[in-house]
């Protein structure tokens, strides 16, 4: 049996005294938590140890005595052996240190064994005269102990992953597990620093002086007023956002659509957990709270930046005067592919008169554009001035805005992108039907699949008949449809990246990156362990040292859930899609989940 | 051991697997073969009756030679597309009186079509294809020539290939469509939207409504069907003749191989015929299983 002692570096130079922590049920391990020194009153310490754990909610005791000797303390061995009666205890660990030597000592009693040590002492003299030993009367007898050395603060503060979600799970937690919250949950015990004037005094990691920062206190006094102030603002701007007036189907399907309004929506939901007054319960919704408010500065400070260089040295007026005439240079190019469709395009035979009856609605549809276009032109200075003012809010907001701008300048394309494919989709449809009746066959819906079937004379006539037009007019219309298409996947894949990066924003850790990076401690992954001490005759030292988390997976564990948009379909979906004119919206939105 | 060697065991052996015998398993004795029959239910072609029944075809294949001829006639200019309407609706009234007559004669236990449903067809045809006929003609404007000709050669030959020749009446699906397709991509290179509207008649009126005519006849009066044949294959010969001599030779050709020369094979050929049935053949089902459907 191996018994396992976690014992904090801070200790290491204690003077002599008792060891209070805490046995890990289930395992064969101890963690010791600090070293009350003599000279002490046992009742004291029994009263302290009770009143620690009535505090943490850990079950403390003490675990064993310490003796590191110095000039003038020989009587304190037997003294510290004694003690092993007053405290009551299943086991009693008795750990001795020479000054200048690195190894620890380490006896462990039974409660009822106690005089079984002598015993086993007089029976180790006698192994040491026989060559063979009997290795199983050895391994009952002798307990080994190793110790694992461990930092006391960085245990403290670290969070073991994959974090327990707090339910009642079947197996219990592990051993490492349960080290990491007994040293997290223990905060009361180190609050006792050398500098108080009770009783007892002990060695912790904080037995120097609690340390704390003025900022951070301050900001913790300030933070209470300025969540009632936030959570004030929030709930008079719902109550605007949820007035009867903004229900109307066509506001609401607009403004579910506008991808402004959603990240305005995502955004209020964000400031609504940051503004709770109550504090984060749990390391994931503490994870949770400061990433948000670390995205939204880094946002707004992004958004004031860019704010500050489009007011500056008439941005706004160039950024007007060059939208129209390149709107304008659009629908010229526009025009001359219609143009050039019309014509024959790439040498391809189309039919003549279906070219120009398309081509002439096409072109009409652009003059409309251009004249509404025309229309807005002494207003875009405005509403760009306006809708500038949108980013101290954050960048994310104006790009959102940038990408409904470009769906409303684009929507001509758009509009000329559902035609072409819906005149594709009916002509497909139209001809695999015909297909299927000029070979004498009909899909049979009830049983998905396809049947002969006997058709009158008249069906097969004008079947036939329109099959062939179908059939004849078919180049020219996929032409078209091909080139609208292009077009309209062009805006999308811009869209796209404006959406992809408003996404990126939302949701990247930073504060658990930045964390990750300069306190890797606080963030662990497991730990990894190394030899202090190996000699013969004296236990084993191991340094236990925290394994921080890989990056990749700390971004993916605390990723915001947003609505990301990803790719609805896949490649070959799509394609598929394309390929029968079915209308593509290939980004999909994925609705926030509440929490 | 086979069927010549010595004779075997005292036991007879007895044609069965499931037994243990004393003979190898691939043992065969000297009935081997006995069930065997050759050329069981063959039906024995007399030549007259087969160049009858192959004049049909010959028939078909003049059908479209003259459906040719008619739009050679066309897009030279030498047929007015007015007169060739006026005389396929003579030569329609004609065949729907003639049809109504011997359908008199045989009681038509089927539902009649009345002649209102008649009417309703036509007017349908004739106005959708009228409708239809401008943008018709536009059609192939962009395809090349040799394009469209392969095409309409490739459907027609689709057509003859598919054609039910024992039962033209119901039409053949394929066929039918084939055809269609085949005129209107002939149709569509004509010099007017008339012009295609009268060449899409007369299609209709040879590839759709002329085999239930001939079904008719070929039901109620034989002999005369068999005239009729020969009648149109002359037809065939002499228009195209018209037109151009090299292809009235060639359809000479086709028409004296199809009619005359296959039936010689065919018939000549027979005797060739070496079928073997027995016992180890499919089954085949000969009781009526209607009344287990109902």
């Amino acid at each position: 049996m191996v018994l396992k002692i976690f014992f904090p570096q801070c200790c290491n130079r204690a003077d002599s005294g008792l060891l209070v922590g805490r046995w890990i049920s289930g395992h064969d391990s101890a963690v010791v938590l600090a070293v009350i020194h003599y000279p002490f009153i046992p009742g004291q310490v029994k009263q302290y140890v009770q009143q620690m754990q009535a505090q943490s909610g850990v079950e403390l005791s003490v675990l064993g005595s310490w003796s590191l000797p110095k000039e003038g303390q020989e009587g304190m061995e037997s003294f510290l052996r004694d003690l092993s009666t007053i405290f009551p205890q299943e086991r009693w660990l008795q750990i001795r240190r020479q000054m200048g030597k690195t190894g620890f000592t380490c006896e462990v009693l039974s409660r009822d064994q106690n005089a079984v040590a002598a015993q086993r002492r007089v029976k180790k003299q006698k192994k040491e005269e026989e060559e063979d030993g009997d290795a199983e009367e050895k391994e009952e007898d002798e307990e080994k102990v190793i110790f694992v050395h461990y930092e006391q603060r960085k245990v403290m503060l670290s969070q073991l992953h994959p974090i327990d979600s707090g339910d009642a799970k079947t197996d219990p937690p592990s051993e490492l597990r349960q080290v990491f919250q007994t040293v997290a949950l223990s905060q009361p015990l180190f609050f006792l620093d050398k500098y108080d004037d009770g009783p007892l005094k002990s060695t912790h990691w904080q037995s120097e002086g609690r340390e704390a920062s003025i900022i951070v206190e301050l900001l913790k006094q300030a933070s209470v007023p300025l969540c009632l102030l936030l959570s004030w603002m929030l709930s008079v701007w719902t109550w605007i956002c949820s007035i009867r007036i903004f229900n109307f189907y066509p506001l609401r399907f607009l403004s579910s659509k506008l991808s402004t309004c959603v990240q305005l929506s995502y955004r209020t939901e964000h400031m609504k957990t940051l503004s709770s007054p109550k504090p984060a319960a749990g390391h994931t919704q503490f994870m949770r709270k400061a990433n948000m408010l670390v995205s939204v500065l880094v946002d707004v400070a992004l958004g004031v930046l860019l704010m500050s260089w489009l007011y500056r040295d008439d941005h706004i007026t160039m950024l007007a005067n060059t939208l129209v005439p390149a709107a304008d240079h659009v629908a010229k190019e526009l025009d001359q592919l219609l143009q050039w469709l019309m014509g024959a395009p790439a040498g391809l035979k189309m039919n003549r008169a279906l070219d120009q009856v398309l081509g002439r609605f096409f072109l009409y549809h652009i003059h409309l554009w251009i004249s509404y276009i025309h229309l807005m032109s002494p207003f875009i200075e405005g509403i760009l001035w306006y809708g500038g003012l949108s980013a101290c809010l954050g960048l994310s907001f104006a790009l959102s805005l940038l990408s409904d701008m470009v769906a409303l300048f684009t929507f001509h394309i758009y509009c000329f992108y559902v035609y072409g494919a819906r005149l594709y989709c009916l002509k497909i449809y139209g001809l695999s039907s015909l297909w299927r009746l000029f070979r004498g066959k009909k899909w049979n819906v009830l049983r998905q699949r396809v049947d002969s079937c006997s058709y009158d004379l008249d069906q097969l006539f004008i079947g036939t008949l329109l099959f062939t037009v179908l059939l004849f007019l078919l180049p020219t219309t996929a032409l078209y449809y091909l080139v609208f298409t292009l077009l309209r996947l062009v805006v999308v894949l811009f869209q796209g990246v404006l959406h992809l990066s408003v996404d990126f924003i939302n949701s990247f850790p930073l504060f658990a990156v930045g964390l990750r990076v300069c306190r890797s401690y606080r963030l662990a992954e497991g730990v990894k362990f190394r030899v202090l001490c190996d000699e013969p005759g004296v236990a084993l030292h191991l340094l236990m040292e925290i394994n921080p988390l890989k990056v990749s997976t700390v971004v993916q564990t605390y990723r915001t859930p947003t609505y990301s948009c990803y790719p609805r379909d896949s490649w070959l979906a799509l394609v598929k899609k394309l390929f029968v004119g079915e209308l593509i919206y290939p980004w999909r939105h994925k609705t926030t989940k509440a929490d | 051991m086979g069927p010549d060697s010595a004779p075997g065991p005292a036991v007879p052996w007895r044609k069965v697997l499931w037994e243990r015998q004393p003979f190898p398993d691939n043992y065969v004795d000297q009935r081997f073969l006995e069930e065997l029959r050759r050329n069981e239910g063959i039906r024995q072609y007399r030549y007259w009756a087969v160049v009858k029944e192959a004049g049909f075809v010959g028939q078909q294949l003049s059908c479209v030679a003259i459906f040719i001829t008619l739009w050679l006639y066309m897009e030279q200019g030498l047929l007015s597309p007015v007169t060739l309407l006026w005389t396929s609706l003579v030569c329609s009234l004609l065949g729907y009186g003639l049809h109504q007559l011997l359908s008199s004669k045989v009681e038509s236990c089927s539902e009649p079509r009345t002649h209102l449903a008649d009417l309703q067809s036509a007017a349908i045809f004739l106005s959708f294809t009228f409708g239809f006929s401008p943008v018709l003609k536009t059609l192939t404007e962009s395809v090349s020539t040799d394009t469209v000709y392969a095409m309409s050669a490739v459907m027609l030959l689709a057509h003859l290939v598919s054609f039910p020749y024992a039962q033209p009446s119901p039409p053949g699906i394929l066929s039918l469509n084939a055809a269609l397709f085949a005129s209107v991509c002939l149709a569509s290179r004509l010099p007017g939207a008339l012009h295609t509207f009268a060449m899409l008649s007369c299609a209709l009126l040879v590839f759709a409504l002329w085999p239930c005519l001939l079904q008719r006849l070929r039901e109620n009066t034989p002999s005369q069907f068999t005239g009729v044949c020969v009648g149109v294959c002359i037809a065939g010969v002499g228009g195209l003749g018209s037109q151009s001599p090299g292809g009235a030779v060639l359809l000479a050709l086709a028409l004296g191989s199809v009619t005359l020369l296959c039936p010689l094979l065919l018939v000549r050929l027979q005797r060739h015929k070496d079928n073997i049935h027995g016992p180890w053949d499919e089954a085949e089902i000969h009781e009526d299983l209607s009344h287990f459907l109902h």
